[in-house]
């Protein structure tokens, strides 16, 4: 039998957003690891509603990622040649990352709005319902690594070691991806045009980063300008260890770390200190 | 967060699980209905939204005793929902403290946390961890919640095509499975055929008599009468009777007109 007790005071808990404070972080620690069984159950109903009524199911998580890679064979062996061997698997090892992260975004974006009806009946701590969001994606970009792994041997392209690495800048990517995620699912509870917004940074933002092209193909004197883009660090380091074999070197590691954190700092900073409040508004 | 849980062991006795101090709870209420998209630009750009403030509960304070059950009534409108949100932790108050200490299923209306895709059973899996239970603890309820809701062979099918009774039973079921040591009922009495309400009447009697207590709204005044120790009437925001519920029955039936009072009899 569970026993509890809260003890509830008026207002806004949290006066000012904390934002470098370790505390934050080990809350969404605790709190994720307490309501584990609520968020996987929550990101297993997202895949079902997702994959409903369709003939193969859940096998989309497979066959979208494998139908997408057969295009972009297609299309960048015969159409477009940028002279780059093996085009495919260079373009594949930093776009499945980028779909993760735009998808949880596009996804999370709505999950606070989305689960209005809930959060109005059920006192339920926020934070599981980005969480699980994303954490559906997850799954996603896992299984999505299967069908690159396959082209990897298809094309004979070396499968390198430095495939074991990967999990280092998922790890980077989820918490990028989550800070973010928080951010932008908070601010679309005030303002719905955030989710609109959203969709349109995610498509300039995809220009923006070395995922069709390399950075090498940009002006020496004008790559400064790309490296502030906090994601291509994370994305440097799946396209390393898939396509070049090689690991990246750490201050590139320790920068998609720095991103990583930063963003979810501020990402869950903000969101904690509006929660209480989205009742009110979705 | 909204939730502070302590794992701890309450002494027993006649104690105060629910306890609200001076709570009070505020509404923005946001005039947002431009007329005409001239209007729409001359508010954008000046950023002016008008809005006023509506006090749905104004200063409230009450505390319900260990095992007592209380009925909330009040016309529409008069803050027995709100109320009940600021007890089931789902609004923090403007202003006022509030205890409540025991578990209580934080649930508003009925299987509020039900998908329509889904199963009977992967809904009432959902509907627990939501409350706060454990993936194990649903388990082990779960043959007894499809047994007591009657679901039969239905409770693997998407619970869309469940009738709507089908789908008050199984909410009711779940709700009550679950054991909570505080139970709040809002107007879930009033769907369902006469058998199974019944059976829903000897539920929450068989919960009486565990001490549990219960917070019970209703617009139905026989049911209040016949299950309450306690009746809090409210209206517009502040109580305005507090009592043996017969009583405040009597003083919500004047607050009505003649001809609802009347109905209400029946």
């Amino acid at each position: 039998m569970k026993i509890s007790c809260r003890d509830v005071g008026p207002g806004r808990q949290f006066g000012s957003i904390t934002l470098l404070e370790l505390r934050v972080l080990t809350e969404l620690v605790r709190e994720t690891y307490r309501y584990r069984e609520l968020i996987w159950a929550l990101a297993l109903k997202e895949l079902k509603v997702r994959y409903k009524r369709s003939v193969l199911g859940f096998l989309w998580a497979l066959l979208n990622p494998a139908l997408m890679m057969l295009v972009m064979t297609v299309v960048f062996s015969t159409i477009l040649r940028f002279g780059i061997p093996h085009f495919a698997i260079f373009l594949l090892s930093v776009l499945l990352p980028w779909t993760f992260f735009s998808q949880s975004l596009s996804y999370a974006v709505e999950s606070i709005v989305g689960n209005g009806e809930l959060i109005k009946k059920v006192s339920v701590p926020k934070l599981v319902f980005p969480v699980a969001a994303v954490v559906s994606n997850i799954i996603n970009l896992l299984l999505s690594f299967i069908p690159l792994a396959l082209l990897v041997v298809g094309m004979r392209h070396p499968f390198y070691k430095t495939w074991l690495f990967l999990p280092v800048p998922m790890l980077a990517l989820i918490i990028f991806t989550l800070g973010m995620t928080f951010f932008f699912a908070a601010a679309n509870v005030y303002y719905r045009d955030v989710a609109h917004v959203v969709q349109i940074v995610l498509s300039a933002w995809f220009y923006l980063t070395p995922i069709i092209y390399s950075l090498d193909f940009i002006p020496p004197n004008q790559r400064w300008l790309f490296k502030l883009n906090p994601i291509i660090y994370v994305l440097n380091g799946f396209r390393l260890s898939v396509y070049y074999g090689l690991l990246p070197k750490w201050p590139s590691i320790a920068a998609s770390f720095v991103c990583a954190f930063m963003a979810l700092f501020i990402g869950f900073g903000i969101f904690r200190k509006y929660q209480d409040e989205f009742v009110f508004y979705v | 967060m909204n939730l502070s849980f302590m794992y701890d062991l309450l002494p027993m006795g006649n104690l105060a699980v629910v306890k609200l101090e001076n709570v009070t709870q505020r509404f923005r209420v946001i005039h947002d209905r431009p007329d005409s998209v001239r209007e729409l630009f001359s508010k954008v750009l000046r950023y002016r939204v008008s809005y006023h403030d509506l006090d749905a509960i104004k200063n409230v304070s009450f505390e319900v005793p260990q095992s007592q059950t209380l009925g909330l009534i009040g016309r529409n409108g008069s803050g027995k929902s709100t109320l009940l949100k600021i007890i089931a932790g789902v609004y923090r108050p403007t202003s006022g403290r509030v205890h409540v200490e025991g578990s209580i299923a934080p649930l508003i209306e009925l299987g509020a946390g039900f998908h329509h895709e889904l199963t009977g059973r992967e809904n009432i899996l959902l509907n627990g961890l939501l409350m706060g239970y454990s993936k194990k603890q649903m388990r082990e309820r779960e043959q007894s919640i499809i047994d007591f809701a009657e679901i039969g062979e239905f409770i693997d099918a998407p619970i869309k095509q469940y009738s709507s009774g089908m789908h008050t039973r199984l909410a009711f079921a779940v709700a009550t499975e679950v054991n909570p040591q505080i139970l709040i009922l809002d107007e879930v009495l009033a769907v369902g055929d006469a058998a199974f309400q019944e059976k829903c009447f000897a539920r929450i009697q068989d919960f009486r008599q565990a001490g549990k207590t219960i917070i019970f709204v209703s617009h139905a005044m026989p049911s209040v009468v016949r299950f309450c120790d306690r009746a809090i009437l409210l209206e517009k925001g502040s109580i305005v009777a507090d009592g043996d519920p017969t009583e405040v029955a009597e003083i919500y039936k004047s607050l009505l007109s003649p001809e609802m009072a009347r109905l209400v009899q029946h």
